[in-house]
């Protein structure tokens, strides 16, 4: 019976010291930022042979949930003309805003931007910027519009870390906006 | 006890066999092993219990499928008679008691060798130890061991459960893999891991069950609501993970097991070694460990890119007795990587409608071991006190305390596009699950040898805290439970009724805007079970429960509220949710003849609150264009269905097998079905068992298929793509048992999974949408065991 006390007391002070919990969940709450959040997208088209840019946001100060959207302009351009067209991308959940255009710049090898107009014959995109492996890029091209018409312009950012051969199909979205656009 | 006479039992036999197999068996007849006029065989021995070690008095003794049946003397003692050379199969039953089944050979090859010593060749000692029940048994209790279970080695929990009926898997590829008891899954089936609630985050569908089956000699499943005894959580069963009793003052005895297979050309290594300690008697003690490494998974025409796993686990335990008194530590780490297809982050609908209509990923690859983005790595520590005391009036008191940590870390696809955090290489989820568990448990003596019961204490404390992407929100939780169960047994019916009453406190705290948010909650339950068991004979038995279980809503329906990268759907919480609670009643009939077994068992389960993601009418704006918006709610939800399972042993070589499980599920308040519901399934096998052959024992060899029906019942419009076809697919297995010498022994097997390679999808399958299950998988295994 001696050594069955024993092992009990032996038992109780492993169990206490084992077993103890007093950690509260509360003390280890930290804000902690999405590394990959985007919450806005502008389009700069800058008509050619002058100064006029026209410029159109999605903007979701919050990221996805949470409130919606604040801004998603429709794109309005001219009719048979040629634009300039750039991209701004930041994430503003963060102060300061972060730049993710420069990020995606020098990433470029890992990202493909894709401009779809439905219908196609509203306007036509060229690349402007190839990466180091000369596939295009996306943040800067032309944009030439065409007869006055309503439609839709898809916007894709497709990331593609080690998978990008040029084409759409590799990787996953990170930015699939469909902006309304009208040309009159 | 009574036991019918012969000649009725097989008029029930012959009425089963009719009723099942029509004409197919009308030729067949009983054939008994013919008379033999040397029947001078006899079995003997004490029936003790497990842990006192005193002797069970008045357990009945018998041999199944005989009308001879024995009591257990005051001093435990029980003899059977005359009894002819063959094989038998005897049972021990009694009040509060699992009942004990153990298969004698009383054939010994070489009886004219020893004819001198005839009586003691034909004698056997049977020492029986019993173990004191812990399930309801009115509820039917599938477990799957020996050799069942030596069949599954190398396989993951879940996968090495799938072979009963009722049971299927849900899966994320083809290595993650959850158990789903009658359509029920994560948060709704408990397991419990030697004897202690396995505290993970199983809310998560890709969150598989951190436990090496390896550490179990027995897994059973306990279908249907077990709230009582076991608390919350237990709505559509609970699987236990059972190890060996440890080898109290037996000799050194050890175990090396390794399986390969062909597919992930995955290779596993398990070895234990345990004994007792020759100074110290009443010492016990097991060391354990299992090593497994696993490269691409391979579907019949391509590989799956980063699906490899590797996987190390280790247990320890020791334990002493004296007397009435005993003691077990044990301690078990189980660390896992896993990887995951990478074709699996879906960034928009476009993405996964663009896979959908491709009808294979997009991503090739070929075979590597390499694990990269994204993956999990999972480790799990239990560390478990269990100390009882077996009074000597028969009472019994039992306390088991137990930590668990859990920790998940989970690495997305994408790493941060700032390369200074990108170089650090963290996940961009992590969690931490702290719990301790506290069980007390009071076992009274049975009353005049009819009523036994027990009345227990279970309490848990929990914390999580997580860093990363905001998913679910840290917390702290408290439970504690109280049940009184009695067990009451009279001539052949066994009567059982039970209460609980849980309480749990939950607090939250999230971040909002930047602003640290609490929120308490409190939920508290009753839970009931009535259950009876009549024992019509030796052989049938049948049985019916009625019992409830609850689960509070748990943190990711209470808060969830992003983009669910893998389901590509929005998934929103509703912090008003109240707990679900369900009301089982399940029956089956039950029949152990000696060539004809089956158990047909129905059940109806009622979940009031089902929680579910219910699709809502808009979709969500984001950045990366619409997505189907789903928001937790709540609904009365039945799920009913029937399991069967029949082997026949139509000649005394071949047994045809099969198993059938039929399952509907409904949404109550919608007249809708539900999602995600195991299609119905039948899966038949054909062994043919070989004489021995030198010291070549129990060789077989068998041959199955599994048909597996289109889920047909699915809410329309509520899926990217329409469930997968049916499929049928085709399994054969070999094994042998080699006796090298008196200590050595060697187990071997091979099967063949996939036999023709076939291409097909399961609906339960995150991977569905895009990717084929595993293709043709060849697996070859050694058991090497020493001593025992």
């Amino acid at each position: 019976m001696k050594i069955n006390q024993k092992l009990t007391l032996a038992l109780l002070l492993f169990t206490a010291l084992t077993f103890t919990q007093c950690k509260d969940a509360g003390e280890d709450v930290e804000p902690d930022d999405e590394n990959e959040l985007i919450t806005t997208v502008t389009l700069k088209f800058a008509e050619k042979g002058t100064t006029t840019v026209n410029s159109f946001s999605y903007k979701d100060t919050d990221g996805d949930g949470g409130n919606a959207p604040v801004q998603f302009d429709a794109i309005l351009l001219k009719p048979n003309t040629a634009y300039t067209l750039t991209v701004e991308m930041k994430d503003e959940s963060k102060t300061p805003a972060e730049d993710v255009t420069e990020e995606i710049q020098e990433k470029a090898e890992e990202h493909l931007l894709i401009y779809t107009p439905a219908p196609a014959t509203l306007l036509t995109y060229t690349y402007g910027d190839k990466d180091a492996n000369n596939f295009n890029i996306g943040l800067k091209g032309e944009a030439l519009t065409g007869a006055a018409g309503t439609g839709v312009l898809k916007v894709q950012l497709r990331h593609q870390p080690g998978t990008k051969n040029g084409s759409a199909a590799p990787g996953s979205d990170d930015v699939n906006l469909d902006f309304t656009l009208t040309i009159k | 006890m009574s036991f019918s006479g012969f000649s009725s039992a097989k008029t029930k036999y012959n009425l089963f066999s009719k009723l099942i197999f029509g004409l197919l068996m009308t030729a067949f007849s009983i054939s008994v092993f013919g008379q033999n006029s040397n029947c001078a065989c006899f079995v003997k021995g004490i029936v003790r219990d497990k842990h006192s070690s005193q002797p069970v008095v008045g357990a009945t003794v018998l041999i199944i499928g005989q009308n001879s049946g024995v009591f257990t003397d005051e001093k435990g003692r029980y003899e059977l008679r005359n009894l002819c050379p063959g094989t038998y199969t005897l049972e021990c039953r009694i009040v509060g008691y699992n009942s004990f089944r153990q298969t004698l050979d009383l054939t010994s090859g070489h009886i004219e060798d020893f004819s001198l010593q005839e009586q003691e060749i034909h004698l056997k000692d049977v020492e029986i130890t019993a173990h004191r029940s812990q399930e309801p048994s009115s509820q039917p209790l599938s477990t799957i061991s020996g050799n069942e279970l030596e069949n599954t080695r190398g396989r993951s929990l879940a996968e090495s459960l799938k072979g009963l009926p009722g049971v299927t898997s849900l899966q994320t590829g083809s290595s993650i893999s959850k158990p789903v008891i009658h359509g029920l899954h994560s948060n709704r089936v408990l397991i419990m891991n030697n004897g202690v609630r396995q505290e993970g985050q199983q809310w998560g569908s890709e969150h598989a069950p951190e436990i090496d089956p390896f550490i179990a000699t027995r897994l059973s499943v306990v279908k249907g609501a077990a709230g009582v005894r076991y608390g919350s959580d237990a709505i559509g069963g609970v699987i236990l993970v059972e190890p060996e009793e440890l080898p109290f003052d037996k000799p050194l005895s050890s175990e090396l097991n390794t399986v390969g297979f062909s597919n992930g050309r995955q290779g596993v290594l398990s070895g234990t070694v345990q004994g007792g300690i020759k100074m110290l008697k009443g010492f016990g003690w097991r060391a354990q460990g299992t090593i497994k490494k696993s490269g691409n998974i391979r579907t019949p025409d391509y590989y799956l890119d980063n699906t490899g796993t590797n996987e190390k686990n280790f247990s320890l335990a020791a334990g002493y007795r004296n007397k009435g008194f005993g003691i077990d530590l044990f301690y078990s780490r189980f660390d896992t990587k896993i990887g995951i297809f990478s074709g699996s982050h879906i960034g928009s609908v476009t993405d996964l409608l663009n896979v959908i209509r491709n009808g294979e990923p997009f991503i090739k690859s070929g075979f590597s071991y390499a694990i990269a983005r994204p993956n999990q790595n999972v480790t799990h520590d239990l560390i478990k006190a269990e100390t009882h005391y077996h009074f000597q009036n028969g009472n019994k008191l039992q306390w088991t305390a137990a930590r668990q940590i859990n920790n998940r870390n989970e690495y997305d696809l994408h790493r941060s596009r700032n390369d200074s955090i990108a170089a650090l290489n963290h996940p961009e989820l992590t969690f931490k699950l702290s719990t301790l568990t506290n069980d007390v448990v009071w076992d009274h003596k049975p009353i005049a040898g009819k009523l036994a019961g027990q009345v227990g204490v279970s309490t848990l404390y929990q914390y999580n805290l997580m860093s990363g992407r905001p998913l679910i929100p840290n917390f702290n939780q408290f439970n504690v439970g109280i049940f009184w169960m009695e067990r009451y047994v009279r001539n052949s019916w066994e009567l059982e009724a039970g209460v609980r009453y849980d309480y749990r406190k939950l607090k939250t705290y999230r971040i909002v805007s930047k602003e640290k948010l609490a929120d308490d909650f409190n939920f508290k339950n009753f839970s009931g079970t009535l259950g009876a068991t009549k024992n019509f004979s030796g052989r049938l038995s049948a049985r019916l429960n009625v019992g409830t279980a609850w689960r509070a809503p748990n943190v990711s329906e209470l808060f969830s509220d992003g983009v669910h990268h893998g389901a590509a759907a929005y998934e929103k919480g509703d912090a008003s949710l109240q707990p679900e609670t369900a009301i089982n009643t399940i029956g089956s009939v039950k029949y152990a003849g000696e060539r004809l077994t089956f158990e047909v068992g129905g059940y109806y389960n009622f979940i009031s609150d089902y929680i579910y993601l219910k699709p809502q009418p808009e979709p969500i704006l984001t950045i990366r264009g619409s997505f189907p918006y789903f928001k937790y709610t709540q609904t009365d939800a039945t799920f009913k269905g029937v399991d069967v399972s029949a082997s026949w042993k139509f000649v005394k070589t071949t047994t045809f097998s099969s198993k059938l499980s039929y399952l509907q599920a409904y949404d109550r308040r919608n007249d809708n079905y539900l999602v995600m519901i195991p299609a119905n399934r039948i899966d038949n096998q054909l062994k043919y068992d070989l004489p021995d052959f030198g010291n070549w024992h129990q060789t077989y060899i068998s041959a199955g298929n599994l048909f597996v029906a289109r889920q047909k019942r699915v809410p329309p419009e509520s899926d990217f793509a329409p469930p997968p076809k049916a499929y049928s697919i085709w399994t054969v297995q070999a094994g042998s048992s080699i006796r090298l010498s008196n200590k050595h022994q060697l187990e071997t097997g091979i099967t063949v999974q996939n036999l023709f390679n076939t291409a097909y999808r399961d609906y339960l399958n995150r991977f569905r949408y895009y990717a084929d299950e595993m293709g043709r998988n060849i697996s070859v295994r050694f058991k090497y065991s020493f001593g025992a």
